[in-house]
């Protein structure tokens, strides 16, 4: 286990639905049975549409939302942690180092506060520094990291544009110096001149500060860019999983193979080669028994159809992994 | 040949308190009927501002600049002020589809009595013959359903669905401009997928004018026909959408091409376009987009160069300042 910082093991995440307090409690299976191991020093990214349960498994991962089944370990250099049974004084520890950065910079900073008061309090609430002067120092060390300029500190977040408070957010999320980062949809809310920027700034960082990413966004060419391996979700379970170059080129899963298809092309003699999904993603509260995709597959196969073949990933080249009715 | 729509000198100011800002400046464009003209830029580029203008939906504080033209079907807009006229355009012949369909219909109002409350504003008929236009739309723009969907509320709807159903509801008093504003940024890839193909679609069959607003170029190659890029209220380039996405003159043009994260071409790194848009509060003198640019074009960095869109091949212009940069890197 010595190169792997997260090990996420059999971890399913259900929340208890009632419509209204007569009717029967129901289960969403928001996330079930996912396997991932993320690497040190690695970029991985989570892709999939929307409902399909890549923000409940990232914030599982960070603790920060109940994990009803399974366990999720984190390998630091001098011991385990696992999630699922931690105490308040290990939950503390984690907090430092793994962080989380926001989708919407409008949204994730405080408008009365300044940058400068942003960056410094994780600081503050975790204790780490003991005097202010060695807190502002922390906070402009990491502002220069981040391409902010010293003025920049004394302003509030409503001066800045889009780009600028996504780095004040890494900013703030950095400064507790910690190993693990899930970023979640973080380039999602900017123009592309701009993301590009962020996506630049994130990977300098992670080579200067030895950082681990779980990088989750629904933008397959963003993430084709930036990260080494791809994990694609669908209604809750990994439909497939690779190294990003192969998972690209050569994708095996038809959810897959659709979502690429999808991204408009750049080329206008290229007009809709997109291969169409019917209809929408089913809701979680009953997902479709056997393969979860199948209502909307394009090419479902008979046994498919019925619904008996169970989840489940096989290896079909070295590091990818595609969920087994499709591979058959 | 007369257009369907045509903008001529458009300027657009707010008075604001902190002084008086230049949201559009002298915008010249225009749609013919069955054409779809994309507009691209980045937040703040002054796209939905000029969008708005054709409705005249921009907020009181507005101000236009006494020669501005939108000629729509031979009439000036910009000079409606009676309800009346207003009525003709807003909804008319000319109707906008929104980028976050759940912030456009009201959310304790059914969606069928939306729809029908606009047809008889707009069209001369019953309840009942509203009713069932406003049914057949629904089901035209593929909601199964459709008799159930007319009577439930938008938040019954998935995002996809209601993006159909403002689609629907845009098109039934049949328009012969379509306003688009962002109307897939909201969406996911597979119904953005499916949602191109139905505007595509029913453009082709109703033969209406289309302005598609959007910050995705791939999006643009997709469904334009004619492309205008926009920055700082000012259009930089436009032309034919295969000479634009080809062949483009402007840096920023190019700046937002490298920009693109292609996945047919992985090795090549991202290039962002250095700086921040500036605020239309100290709008650059000269070309807009000088504060950004790589290119170092003595004359063009000092302000000393007005815009103005050139002729560089037929059909295809370009900001004079940015043929110059272009050429010179």
């Amino acid at each position: 286990m010595g190169d792997n910082l997260i090990s996420v093991n059999d971890v399913s995440v259900n929340f208890d639905y009632q419509e209204n307090f007569i009717s029967k409690k129901q289960k969403i299976h928001a996330v079930n049975n996912i396997n991932i191991k993320i690497k040190k020093g690695s970029f991985f990214g989570l892709v999939g549409e929307s409902g399909s349960g890549k923000t409940t498994l990232g914030r599982a991962i960070l603790g920060a939302n109940k994990i009803s089944s399974g366990n999720v370990i984190f390998h630091d250099d001098e011991r385990d942690y696992d999630l699922t049974s931690m105490n308040k004084q290990d939950l503390k520890e984690y907090r430092k180092k793994a962080q989380l950065i926001f989708q919407d910079p409008y949204a994730a900073l405080s408008p009365r506060m300044t940058v400068r008061d942003i960056i410094a309090e994780p600081l503050e609430v975790m204790k780490i520094t003991n005097s202010r002067q060695e807190t502002d120092e922390r906070v402009r060390d990491i502002a220069a990291k981040c391409r902010l300029n010293i003025e920049h500190l004394r302003r509030f977040p409503h001066a800045f544009s889009g780009g600028q408070r996504q780095r004040i957010s890494i900013a703030r999320a950095l400064v507790s110096n910690p190993k693990f980062i899930v970023a979640d949809e973080s380039v999602a809310a900017l123009d592309v001149s701009i993301q590009a920027d962020i996506l630049n700034l994130l990977k300098q960082l992670q080579t200067e500060l030895n950082l681990t990413y779980l990088f989750i966004s629904h933008d397959l060419s963003v993430v084709a860019h930036v990260c080494d391996i791809v994990a694609v979700m669908y209604l809750g379970h990994i439909v497939e999983m690779g190294p990003a170059r192969e998972l690209f080129k050569n994708p095996k899963h038809s959810y897959t193979k659709a979502l690429l298809s999808s991204i408009p092309s750049i080329d206008p003699e290229k007009r809709s080669e997109a291969i169409e999904l019917k209809g929408e993603i089913p809701s979680a509260l009953n997902p479709p028994p056997g393969c979860v995709f199948r209502t909307r597959c394009p090419n479902p196969g008979i046994d498919c159809k019925g619904g008996e073949i169970k989840m489940g990933l096989t290896e079909v080249e070295p590091g990818h992994w595609v969920d087994q009715c499709c591979a058959l | 040949m007369s257009h369907l729509l045509e903008v001529k000198n458009l300027d657009v100011k707010f008075d604001t308190d902190e002084g008086r800002i230049t949201a559009v400046e002298n915008i010249s464009l225009s749609v013919d009927q069955g054409e779809v003209l994309g507009i691209v830029g980045e937040s703040g580029s002054g796209k939905s501002v000029t969008a708005k203008s054709i409705m005249q939906l921009n907020p009181g504080n507005t101000s236009y600049n006494e020669d501005a033209q939108i000629i729509l079907d031979n009439e000036n807009v910009l000079k409606f002020t009676s309800k009346q006229d207003l009525k003709k355009i807003r909804g008319g012949k000319v109707s906008m589809i929104f980028q976050e369909p759940m912030a456009s219909f009201a959310p304790a109002i059914k969606i069928g009595a939306q729809m029908v409350e606009q047809l008889l504003i707009h069209k001369n008929i019953n309840k009942d013959e509203a009713k069932s236009i406003s049914i057949n739309m629904l089901k035209r723009v593929g909601i199964a359903d459709a008799e159930k969907r007319f009577n439930q509320y938008a938040f019954e709807l998935s995002g996809g669905m209601r993006q159909r159903a403002m689609i629907a509801m845009a098109l039934s008093t049949m328009p012969k401009l379509l306003l688009a504003d962002e109307p897939t940024t909201a969406l996911d890839v597979t119904i953005q997928a499916q949602v191109i193909n139905l505007i595509k679609d029913i453009i082709k069959e109703y033969q209406m004018g289309v302005i598609f607003i959007t910050h995705d170029l791939g999006v643009i190659a997709q469904v334009a026909d004619h492309v205008a890029v926009m920055y700082l209220g000012s259009v930089v380039e436009k032309g034919p959408v295969n000479e634009i996405l080809k062949n483009p003159k402007h840096p920023y043009t190019k700046g937002l091409l490298q920009a693109l994260p292609d996945i047919n071409n992985l090795d090549e790194p991202l290039k962002p376009i250095p700086g921040n848009i500036p605020s239309p509060l100290d709008r650059p003198t000269g070309c807009v987009f000088r504060t950004r640019c790589p290119h170092h074009n003595p004359e063009g960095k000092d302000g000393k160069i007005e815009m103005k869109l050139i002729e560089v091949e037929p059909g295809h212009w370009v900001d004079q300042c940015g043929i110059q940069c272009g050429q010179n890197g």
